[in-house]
C-alpha cells in the first residue's frame, strides 16, 4: 500500500515547552487512524497541522510525497471540524447550503453548482439520510444530525483522505455509534483514509486499524489495541 | 404624480436611500453573522477622526475619512484574524482611539471646517448629483463583489477554519470585505450620516434573522426590510416634517419588533412544545 501521509520529526510548542515532539509516522492509503490521548496533549493541534491551518514548530508533513506547504491538491482532503454549528445555533444556513459549501475550493472560487454538482448533492443527502432535513436550518438539528451534515460536506469532492477533529463531541451515545459505523463504512467500502481525533476509546478501537497515542509529550504509534494498552498503562501515569 | 416624487431633491433622496438600503444590509449580513455588528459604528468613530484630520490639514473630509476608515478596517481585520480571543476588546480600543484622535484634532483646529451634526446624521434631502454618483459606484462595486464571491463569503462567515482547509483565500476576502465596509461608512457619511449607516448594516439583518431559513433568504429579506424602512421612513419624515435619518432608523426598529412576533409565529415557537409520554397517559387513564 502506498504511504500517502508522512510525518517527519514533527513537534509543537506554544512557548511553554514541547506539547509533543519528534513525531515520526507514515500512514498508508486506506488506513483508519485514531488519534487518542489526554486533553491538552496536542491531538487537535496535530490535526490542524495536517489541515495546514496551524504551522508546526519543527518537522514536516508530506501528502503523496509533497510537503504540505507546497501541496495544492486539497480536493483530495476532506475536513470535519469540531461542530461549528454548536457555537452558532441561530446561524441562518440550511443543511443543503452547508453541504454545497464542500463544492468550493481554491480553483473553484467562482464556480456555480452545475447539474453534476446537484446530482452529487442529492446522492449525499440520500447516503447520509438527510433528504428530509435538507431545508431545515443547521442549528435546528441534533448534534448527531449536524455531524452527518459536516461529514457529507467533507465527502462532496470524493476525497481520498478524511481528517476529523473530535467528530462525536456533544453527540449522544446512539448517534455516536451510528457516526462511527458510517465512518467505518466510508473507510472500508470507499477506501477513504481516515485520520480522526477521538475521546471515545471503545468506539475508536472498533473502527480504527492504527492509533497514535499522545500523552504529555510521549507518542506511541502502532496497531490500535497496542496503542490503547499503552494509553491505559502509561497515559494516566504521566499525568 | 405625488408631490413627494416631483421635487428634484426628493428624487435624489429616494435614489440615495434605495441604494443605501441595498448596500448596507448586503455587507451587514456578513458582519452581523460574524458577530461584528458594531464594526460599522466603530468605523464611524475612525471616520470622525479622519474628517477632523482632513479639516486640520485642509483636505477633503470625504477623502480623509475614507483613508482613515480603510486603514482602520484593515488594522482591525488583522487583529481579528490573529487574536480572535481578545478581538472584541482590541476593537473597542481602536474605536476609542479614533474618538480620542477626533477630539484632539478638533481642539487643535481653531478654524472649524466641518459640521459635526451633518457627519453624524447626514442629510438625505441635500444629496447632490456628485454624492449620488459616488454612492451609485460604491453600490455597483458592492453588488459585484458579493455576487462574484457570494459562496466563498458564505463559507468563511459560517466556518472560517474549514474554508481555509479548502484552500479559499480567506485573508484576501476578509480584507476586501473590510475595505468595502470602510468605504461604505466613509462615502455615505455625508448623505445618510454615520449613525444611519451603521443602523442600516445591522437592523434589517436582525429582522431577516427572525424570519429567514437559509443564508440566501437572509440576505434577500434583509434588503427587503431595508427598502421598506427607507420608503416608509422617507414618506413619514416628509409629511410629518421629521429628520429622515432618524425616522428611517425608528421605522427599522419597529419592523424589527414586528419581525420578532412574525418569526415566532412562523416557526411555532410562541408556545413550548407539548411532549406526550404514552406510559404516563396510560397511568393517568388507569387512575381515572
Amino acid at each position: 500500500m502506498e504511504k500517502i501521509i508522512r510525518i517527519e520529526d514533527l513537534g509543537f510548542d506554544y512557548g511553554e515547552g514541547w506539547v509533543f515532539h519528534k513525531l515520526n509516522l507514515e500512514i498508508e492509503q486506506g488506513d483508519f487512524v485514531a488519534v487518542i490521548g489526554a486533553n491538552g496533549a496536542g491531538k487537535s493541534t496535530l490535526l490542524k497541522m495536517l489541515a495546514h491551518v496551524t504551522q508546526p514548530t519543527q518537522g514536516d508533513i508530506y501528502y503523496y510525497g509533497v510537503p504540505v506547504e507546497k501541496f495544492d491538491n486539497w480536493e483530495k482532503i476532506g475536513y470535519v471540524p469540531q461542530n461549528p454549528a454548536r457555537q452558532q445555533r441561530d446561524f441562518p444556513i440550511s443543511v443543503r447550503e452547508v453541504i454545497a459549501l464542500g463544492l468550493l475550493n481554491k480553483t473553484s472560487l467562482l464556480h456555480r453548482p452545475n447539474q453534476a454538482d446537484r446530482q452529487r448533492l442529492e446522492e449525499l443527502l440520500k447516503y447520509f439520510d438527510l433528504q428530509e432535513l435538507q431545508h431545515r436550518k443547521i442549528g435546528e438539528l441534533s448534534g448527531g444530525q449536524q455531524q452527518r451534515v459536516f461529514l457529507a460536506r467533507a465527502m462532496v469532492k470524493q476525497p481520498e483522505i478524511l481528517l476529523l477533529d473530535e467528530p462525536a463531541t456533544g453527540v449522544d451515545t446512539a448517534a455516536k455509534i451510528s457516526l462511527y459505523a458510517m465512518l467505518k463504512r466510508i473507510n472500508r467500502e470507499q477506501g477513504v483514509t481516515v485520520v480522526m481525533v477521538s475521546h471515545d476509546l471503545d468506539l475508536a478501537a472498533d473502527a480504527a486499524r492504527n492509533a497514535l497515542c499522545l500523552d504529555h509529550g510521549i507518542c506511541f504509534w502502532g496497531e490500535v489495541h497496542a496503542a490503547l494498552k499503552h494509553h491505559h498503562r502509561h497515559g494516566y501515569f504521566y499525568r | 404624480m405625488l408631490e413627494i416624487f416631483e421635487m428634484e431633491f426628493m428624487q435624489r433622496a429616494w435614489i440615495a436611500g434605495m441604494i443605501m438600503a441595498v448596500i448596507c444590509p448586503l455587507i451587514g449580513s456578513f458582519l452581523v453573522l460574524r458577530r461584528q455588528s458594531l464594526i460599522g459604528d466603530g468605523l464611524g468613530h475612525i471616520a470622525f477622526a479622519g474628517v477632523a484630520a482632513g479639516a486640520l490639514g485642509g483636505y477633503s473630509p470625504v477623502i480623509s475619512a475614507a483613508v482613515a476608515t480603510v486603514l482602520g478596517a484593515l488594522a482591525i481585520e488583522r487583529v481579528r484574524s490573529r487574536l480572535a480571543a481578545s478581538a472584541e476588546m482590541i476593537l473597542a480600543i481602536f474605536f476609542y482611539c479614533g474618538m480620542g484622535l477626533a477630539v484632539v484634532f478638533t481642539s487643535i483646529n481653531k478654524e472649524g471646517g466641518f459640521n459635526l451634526g451633518s457627519i453624524l446624521f447626514g442629510s438625505l434631502m441635500t444629496v447632490s448629483g456628485s454624492d449620488l454618483l459616488i454612492v451609485a459606484v460604491l453600490g455597483l462595486c458592492t453588488i459585484l463583489f458579493v455576487a462574484l464571491y457570494y459562496r466563498p463569503l458564505q463559507y468563511l462567515t459560517f466556518d472560517e477554519v474549514s474554508a481555509r482547509v479548502a484552500g479559499l483565500p480567506v485573508d484576501k476576502l476578509n480584507m476586501l470585505l473590510a475595505v468595502l465596509t470602510a468605504l461604505t461608512v466613509a462615502l455615505s457619511m455625508r448623505i445618510v450620516g454615520l449613525l444611519l449607516v451603521s443602523a442600516m448594516m445591522v437592523i434589517p439583518v436582525a429582522c431577516a434573522l427572525q424570519t429567514a431559513k437559509s443564508f440566501a433568504s437572509t440576505i434577500l429579506q434583509s434588503i427587503f426590510y431595508g427598502l421598506v424602512s427607507v420608503v416608509l421612513g422617507l414618506v413619514i419624515s416628509y409629511y410629518a416634517n421629521l429628520a429622515p435619518g432618524g425616522t428611517i432608523v425608528l421605522t427599522e426598529t419597529a419592523l424589527f419588533i414586528g419581525s420578532i412576533f412574525f418569526g415566532r409565529k412562523k416557526t411555532g415557537l410562541q408556545k413550548p412544545q407539548q411532549h406526550h409520554c404514552h406510559i404516563c397517559e396510560e397511568e393517568k387513564a388507569n387512575e381515572g
